[in-house]
């Protein structure tokens, strides 16, 4: 049996409290407040304490889905990446790169915001990148 | 004190004794609990600040009952514990508890009456805080301004269920504050009194003064000492304290026929 | 965020989070911190308890207002007016600071013409406010020692939404309450990493740590840390994408963990965009509203699964640590990110951690170069921090502005974009609540939190209630020119009257269905905040 405690930030508001997520045997079971982080200092709000309930939802997507006439089809990571890469490029040569947008996240981590900022500038060739916060 | 900890530690696990022991551990610069295994280095080992061993011991013991454990406990922990397996949320018969005294500059932040387990294996027993100073202010007060002092202090609440997450001995399945029929959902701050009422009142013979509902408020409100209030009252009424004797059942887990408190005014 | 780099040069929370508890005066307006930002709450009573003055302006009672020391309640939208309000009134009693004003700022003599015509009568006139309360508030912010001030979407999602900061700005810089401890202008950012969105250039105008595309030298940088040739005008925002989407002018969209079925105004009109596309690529870790249009869904993880870097309010950089493996064949969203890279054949994207990653953003970005995931490791780091041995700001714009010196805007106040009239006599306002998150993509799957409030809800005046005979949890509707919803009535003196409040969580009784695209000139971002709706009996 094992039992760790992982220190990670709150998913939620931008306070950016820290806790421990309970890991017993590979499952998020609970949260523990850190004590000695600076902004939290063992408290959480009613959603930190809670941030490991959405984790394992078994409606959580498991699959790589491609829409086959009108229906999603669970696919191999290869074919939904090889098909995603063939459609953008081809939407980039047809009608140009600014005739393609990329919506980036606040929820998710600064090396994914910064991955598809590259992706839309380096790789599409375009600036059309926003994220939601403005919103 | 540490080192000494340390040893103990090193000991059940080499020997064979325990599977695996809970304790503290400094990690990333922070401290968090931390279930040692044999063949673990134990530099990371840390005992400050504390974190509350009873719910996590119950989680390790549901996922495997069998498991031999150890856990390094303060005062409160070993109340808790005590508490804990009094009402059958943990079994403390595979459980090997390392007494850990609180010096006095911990057994002061924690404003902590008993700072000793009932069996110290490691540092000294010292004296505990009797009364704070707001006890005393309470105490003092008229019960109208006893209500306007904690109606203001609830204000703040923010419903996080912190402090009844936090406890130790808030045990129970299913908790009427999520009942809507006595707490209606969704409001901010809690209906006042009866959400706060609700949870002192559950505590009155279980609650083992850890301090850990008030560390976990994010809104710093006093919960210790409405807490301390209503115990002082249950002690003084059954002579009874939480955690103290493992065989003394608490006179509240009885049937309603004994009605405890009829007879004793009768 | 456009309102405070005009003003200072810089967009991002003034001070940090503790600072807070040594303020003598916070002045708060559009936040509704103990819901939305509980531990910066937490420090702002903590300084309340040692004597500080609270103040809330705020058009809905909440619980911070509740707790405050002087609570008004301004018409919605009104925010300039109220605010050039308070800096007339501090000028002509000489309560500004004289050194400040002249040392560190200029435009001042213009602002002082422009705020002369805004007087306190005037004031209540437009916003609701008395003018002996405009009074109280001037001089309890304007004599603090160290005056803080706290805002979130209440002041920006509105048509003037960057008029508002300035406004705030100004206010600020008038007082000297800027550049020194535990004051400034601090904006609370809603989600855990909006900061870090911003940071990372998931903008349109920026790459990392707000260096311009438009800029030849910073674009140069760029191309040869990449190796690829970039574009240097200026991308569309994403309001600007679902119009052009919606007339056929945007043939494809990569949407990453976000709903703008739910989170953007007007829905109707974003899902005619969607459904509009070519292609739409959707990477979450729920089949959401938007991803149901997608042509491929990516499942994405969630926090637990994957390490990383987040950047709070208060700009610190913290961690993300994997504490399980992804569920099922979902994968953390950086690698989604870099093997699809690699497969539009770009040699550079061959990452083998998210730190690989964040050496890069290390390398390239000034503000972040100074902080390293060993650091962090030990230390609390806010940026900027410009190297390894730099201990990081916790406060920004000492000694001078981002910008050199700050600016004073004079700014007149405008209508919201939408008044009530006959047709639709009420206003609408919307924001978040406690208990759930954003568009509730991860807080409607929590049982704990879905347990406190289950459904869409509308908070009604008791006396408006009253008068068309709507009774507690009675399901009622409201319209708007965009559409109509239904929800359960919450009869409450938190708004005021002829003022609705709808939390934007549900899909049930979504607001955005009902509010207003109309976009602040600047800041590109829409009027949450109000619109005119009519409220029935069904
Ligand atoms: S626990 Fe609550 S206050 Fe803390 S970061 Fe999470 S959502 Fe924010
Ligand atoms: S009520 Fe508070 S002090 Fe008492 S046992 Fe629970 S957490 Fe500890
Ligand atoms: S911990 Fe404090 S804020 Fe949270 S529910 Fe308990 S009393 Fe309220």
């Amino acid at each position: 049996m094992n039992c760790d405690f992982v220190l990670t930030t709150c998913p939620y508001c931008g306070c950016g409290c820290n806790f421990y997520l309970q890991v017993i045997d590979g499952k998020a079971v609970g949260v523990v407040p850190c004590k000695t982080h600076p902004v939290s200092k063992g408290t959480l709000c009613i959603k930190g304490w809670n941030a490991h309930q959405f984790v394992h939802d078994e409606k959580r997507l498991t699959k790589p889905l491609i829409k086959k006439s009108g229906r999603f089809e669970e696919v191999s990571w290869d074919e939904a990446l090889d098909y995603t890469a063939k459609r953008m490029l081809e939407i980039k040569e047809k009608t140009g790169p600014d005739s393609f947008g990329f919506l980036s996240s606040a929820k998710c981590t600064n090396e994914e915001n910064y991955l598809l900022m590259k992706l839309s500038r380096g790789v599409m060739g375009t600036n059309n990148v926003d994220h939601c916060a403005r919103l | 004190m540490i080192d000494k900890v340390r040893q103990l530690v090193v000991d059940l696990l080499d020997s064979g004794r325990a599977d695996a022991v809970l304790a503290l551990a400094n990690v990333h610069a922070n401290v968090q609990p931390y279930l040692y295994k044999k063949g673990d280095s134990l530099d990371s080992l840390a005992l400050w600040p504390k974190y509350s061993m009873g719910p996590i011991l119950k989680s390790i013991q549901a996922a495997q009952p069998d498991m031999k454990l150890a856990v390094v406990a303060r005062g409160c922990d070993d109340r808790a514990l005590v508490e804990l397996a009094k009402r059958g949320q943990i079994d403390l018969n595979n459980v090997q508890i390392i007494g850990l005294a609180c010096t006095a500059d911990e057994a002061t932040e924690c404003e902590c009456a008993n700072p000793y387990p009932a069996n110290i294996d490691v540092g000294n027993k010292v004296d505990g805080v009797a009364s704070t100073d707001l006890l005393a202010e309470l105490k003092g007060k008229s019960y109208d301004d006893r209500l306007i002092f904690w109606k203001q202090a609830f204000d703040k609440c923010i419903k996080c269920y912190g402090c009844r997450n936090a406890c130790p001995l808030c045990i129970c399945e299913e908790c009427i504050l999520e009942d809507d029929s006595w707490v209606k959902a969704g409001e901010i701050p809690p209906p006042f009194p009866i959400f706060h009422l609700i949870r002192a009142y559950h505590l009155s013979d279980k609650c083992v003064e850890c301090g850990e509902c008030q560390n976990s408020c994010p809104m710093d409100i006093p919960l210790t000492s409405l807490y301390a209030l209503i115990r002082n009252e249950f002690n003084e009424l059954f002579d009874y304290i939480p955690g103290a004797e493992i065989d003394r059942k608490s006179p509240l887990v009885t049937s309603l026929e004994e009605d405890p408190i009829r007879e004793e005014t009768a | 965020m456009a309102g405070l780099v005009a003003s200072f040069g810089s967009g991002a929370m003034t001070n940090s989070i503790d600072e807070f508890e040594d303020a003598d005066c916070i002045l708060i307006t559009g936040s509704n911190t103990t819901e939305n930002h509980p531990l910066i709450a937490n420090r702002i009573l903590r300084a309340q308890e040692k004597g500080a003055k609270v103040i809330v302006i705020d058009p809905r009672k909440t619980q911070i207002g509740d707790l405050a020391d002087i609570y008004a309640r301004q018409n919605l939208g009104s925010d300039v007016a109220w605010l050039n309000g308070l800096i007339n009134v501090i000028i002509s009693e000489g309560w500004y600071d004289k050194e400040f004003v002249s040392g560190r700022t200029e435009g001042f003599e213009e602002l002082k013409a422009k705020v002369a015509d805004y007087t306190p009568d005037k004031i209540e006139q437009i916003s609701g406010i008395p003018a002996a309360t405009i009074k109280q508030i001037a001089e309890a912010y304007a004599k603090a020692e160290n005056g803080s001030i706290v805002y979130c979407m209440g002041i920006t999602q509105h048509i003037s939404g960057t008029d508002n900061v300035m406004s705030l700005a100004n206010l600020a810089m008038v007082t000297g309450n800027v550049g020194k401890r535990s004051t400034g202008v601090n904006p609370l950012r809603g989600q855990n990493n909006v900061q870090g969105a911003c940071d990372l250039g998931a903008l349109p105008n920026v790459f990392t740590g707000y260096q311009a595309v438009i800029n030849d030298e910073l674009r140069a940088k760029f191309e040869k840390a990449w190796g690829v040739k970039l574009d240097g005008k200026v991308g569309q925002t994403i309001m600007e994408m679902m119009n052009n989407a919606h007339d056929g002018k945007l043939a494809g969209m990569y949407v990453m963990a976000e709903n703008p079925m739910l989170s953007d105004p007007d829905i109707n009109h974003v899902r005619e965009a969607l459904e509009n596309l070519d292609f739409l690529v959707v990477q979450d870790i729920f089949m959401t509203e938007t991803a149901q249009l997608a042509d491929v869904v990516l499942p994405g993880t969630t926090y637990a699964e994957k390490d990383g870097t987040i950047t709070n309010t208060d700009r610190t950089v913290q961690r993300c640590r994997k504490a399980i493996e992804p569920i099922g064949d979902s994968k953390p969203d950086w690698e989604i990110l870099a093997l699809l890279g690699q497969k539009m054949g770009i040699s550079n994207f061959d990452y083998n951690s998210p730190e690989d990653v964040y050496k890069e953003i290390m390398a390239v970005t000034p503000i972040y170069a100074g902080i390293s995931y060993e650091r962090i490791e030990n230390e609390t780091l806010h940026w900027p921090c410009p190297t390894a041995d730099h201990p990081g700001t916790l406060f920004l714009h000492s000694g001078t502005f981002s910008r050199g010196l700050g600016a004073l805007k004079s700014i007149d106040y405008r209508e919201p974009a939408e008044m009530p009239d006959n047709d639709y006599p009420m206003q609408l306002t919307t924001g978040r609540m406690m208990f759930h998150f954003h568009t509730g993509t991860m807080t409607r799957n929590s049982p704990a939190l879905h347990k406190e409030v289950k459904e869409s809800y509308v908070e009604v005046n008791p006396s408006d209630a009253k008068e068309q005979g709507i009774v507690e949890d009675e399901k009622i509707s409201i319209a708007s020119r965009r559409g109509q919803i239904e929800a359960k009535a919450r009869i409450t003196n938190k708004v005021g009257r002829g003022v609705v409040f709808i939390p934007f969580h549900f899909v049930e009784g979504a607001a955005n269905v009902l509010t207003n695209p109309a976009l602040d000139p600047v800041a590109k971002i829409p009027e949450y905040k109000v619109c005119a709706v009519k409220v029935e009996k069904i």
